[in-house]
């Protein structure tokens, strides 16, 4: 910070720099801060009751058992396929909807694709909280669901059911933003080239230039499948059933629950709910973190 | 932004030039007719589950709405009543001192952080993944494992400042300290995203320009005051919106920590509007406190934008 500091462009740098230490020291007990918690969980989940008792940190065995007994403690493997179920469908409708529309968006001629766009952006803004209340409403309106009439209502529509958990958070704005950046920078003499040949337009769309675009849908498929399956606010509200539960709902309750709350069975519950994603990140880092900063920079 | 958007509209017309008159105008027919059946389902979607709601919201805040047949308009009646409620004045004023204490803590440390980051260093990909894992992990899962740390009795927090002859704390449970605790726990989550977005527009930030004010004899701090905060502004506003609308947003982190106690402590907008329409069933009165905190979202980016523009111009 100092005016006498080295400036980086000058030769001959010292191999050990008083600051470089610093910086090292720095980050690391920065690392260290950010990684003990998962640490700490991982620890507990191994103790005996006994041992959690009073602070420590390492377990005296290695109690594996306590996975096998939370999961008899609460149906951890049921909410898990839940949540699983809740991922995989809503990251298949969000793929179905954003690649389209972006696709229609970049390469199409339609008359006021700016202002579509824009209207998608604006929409980028609106806080999930913020429509919480008619979003549930609606939810519970859909015509000929769950009981209800032609004009949505007398029964619950799409509360507690698969439709209701996956179709209204799927297909979310930012994802048709997305796909459509990735679309405009694909070259459109290739779909001038197919056209050529005499394939349809939706040939193009599906067989020319989706294609091409692989790693945009897997950057998609990632950051919808975190979404998906670290929601809670949704599934708080519109399952009621114990059978729909997904994961970080099930552990919530299991969590609240005075009676039920044995420490190392709910670090493994939570050690379950999170190696997936850690795993998920650790494989697909760079897209990840190139997508988080896409996303920063365009947006 | 504006730059990349432009692109595609002046490219998508070109057809039209290419293409002998008739049968172009054929298949720009095909073409329009094929664009908007791809983009349907999206506008279908975005418009009954987001655009509706958005205009509902404001509409049900007028009215007593609360799930049976019969309502009616109460004009502003919701809002009077709001402002009596001291559940709501409560919650309005932990959001507000959350807001105000978790962004501009989290905005530094992770600005400092990428800084740091940004220098030739060896474990990038360690560190990186690091400080970005508590972003990925389930705000559920962060809140349990955050409520055993807190555990007054044999939790981490003060089993570590027993290390240096501390005396235990009941963290969660104590008025002076729960939303304090919170706000260490949402400030933790949240440096992994920042620290990518400032790492990605630190690699952006001109080296010939660095360079030059090198030649100038500047040293760090003018360097970065005059070069890289400057070429920090956009993503600064962008980092500074969409942490408005998360510290707002925070729900998940209260509900399985603290359920807004001890007391009203920790009670947060999102807590309040999720017991008044789902547990209370006043979903006009919810609606009402949705939009007040709309309104609110949209001060502080104003606020945030004011800022920036002051310090643009100084």
């Amino acid at each position: 910070m100092t005016s006498a500091t080295v400036p980086a462009v000058s030769a001959g740098k010292p191999s050990i720099r008083p600051g470089r230490v610093v910086l090292y020291v720095v980050l690391t007990i920065g690392a260290l801060l950010m990684i003990t918690p998962f640490v700490w969980m991982v620890l507990t989940a191994f103790k005996s009751d006994l041992e959690i008792m009073k602070f420590s940190w390492l377990p005296g065995e290695l109690r594996w058992r306590n996975f096998v007994e939370a999961m008899q403690t609460a149906p951890f493997l049921r909410y898990f396929r839940n949540s699983l179920i809740i991922a995989v469908g809503e990251t298949a409708f969000t793929l179905a909807v954003c690649t389209t529309a972006g696709y229609a968006l970049a390469k199409l001629p339609i008359r006021g694709s700016k202002a579509l766009l824009s209207y998608f952006i604006l929409l980028l803004l609106v806080p999930f909280q913020i429509i919480l209340v008619p979003l549930f409403l609606i939810v519970k309106s859909i015509p000929l669901f769950g009981g209800n009439n032609i004009l949505g209502q007398g029964g619950i529509g799409w509360l507690n059911s698969w439709w209701g958990l996956i179709i209204p958070l799927g297909a979310a704005p930012l994802f048709t933003f997305l796909a459509r950046q990735f679309y405009v920078s694909i070259p459109s003499e290739l779909a001038q080239a197919a056209r050529v040949d005499g394939l349809g337009e939706f040939g193009i769309f599906w067989r020319i230039m989706t294609p091409l675009v692989k790693p945009a849908l897997i950057t998609i498929c990632v950051f919808q499948i975190e979404a998906a399956w670290n929601g809670f606010l949704w599934p708080l509200m519109i399952t009621t059933s114990d059978s729909m539960r997904p994961l970080q709902l099930g552990l919530a309750i299991f969590a609240q629950n005075p009676a039920e709350v044995q420490w190392p069975y709910l670090m493994a519950g939570t050690a379950l709910a999170t190696l997936p994603m850690i795993v998920m990140f650790v494989f697909a880092q760079k897209r990840f973190v190139e997508g988080m900063a896409n996303v920063g920079i365009k947006g | 932004m504006s730059a990349t958007l432009e692109h595609p509209t002046s490219r998508v017309t070109e057809p039209r030039k290419v293409a002998p008159a008739k049968d172009g105008r054929k298949l720009i027919r095909s073409q329009v007719r094929t664009g908007w059946l791809l983009l349907s389902p999206a506008l279908l979607h975005s418009a009954i589950f987001i655009v509706v709601p958005v205009i509902a919201v404001l509409a049900l805040s007028l009215t007593d709405y609360s799930f049976g047949d019969s309502w009616s308009w109460v004009g502003f009646g919701n809002y009077s009543e709001l402002f009596r409620d001291v559940d709501f004045q409560a919650s309005l004023v932990n959001t507000v001192l959350y807001a105000i204490v978790v962004i501009p803590l989290s905005m530094a440390i992770s600005l400092a952080i990428a800084i740091g980051l940004n220098q030739k260093i060896r474990a990038i990909g360690f560190f990186r993944t690091a400080f970005y894992i508590p972003t990925v992990t389930a705000t559920v899962a962060i809140a349990t494992i955050w409520l055993w740390i807190y555990n007054p009795g044999s939790g981490l927090a003060n089993g570590f400042l027993g290390l240096f002859g501390f005396a235990p704390n009941q963290w969660l449970a104590e008025p002076g300290t729960a939303l304090p605790s919170l706000m260490v726990v949402g400030i933790w989550q949240g440096l992994g995203t920042k620290i990518i977005i400032y790492l990605a527009a630190l690699q952006g930030v001109s080296r010939d320009l660095l360079e030059s004010a090198d030649l100038d004899g500047a040293n760090r701090w003018q360097k970065f005051r005059n070069v890289t905060w400057p070429a920090l502004g956009p993503v600064q506003f962008f980092v500074l919106i969409t942490s408005i609308v998360g510290t707002f947003q925070v729900f998940d982190l209260v509900y399985v920590m603290t359920r807004g106690g001890p007391g009203t402590e920790t009670r947060v907008l999102v807590l309040d509007i999720y017991q008044n329409a789902f547990q209370d069933l006043k979903l006009g009165y919810a609606s009402a406190e949705t939009v007040i905190m709309m309104i609110l979202i949209a001060l502080f980016i104003g606020v945030g934008r004011l800022l920036q523009k002051a310090d643009v111009n100084d």
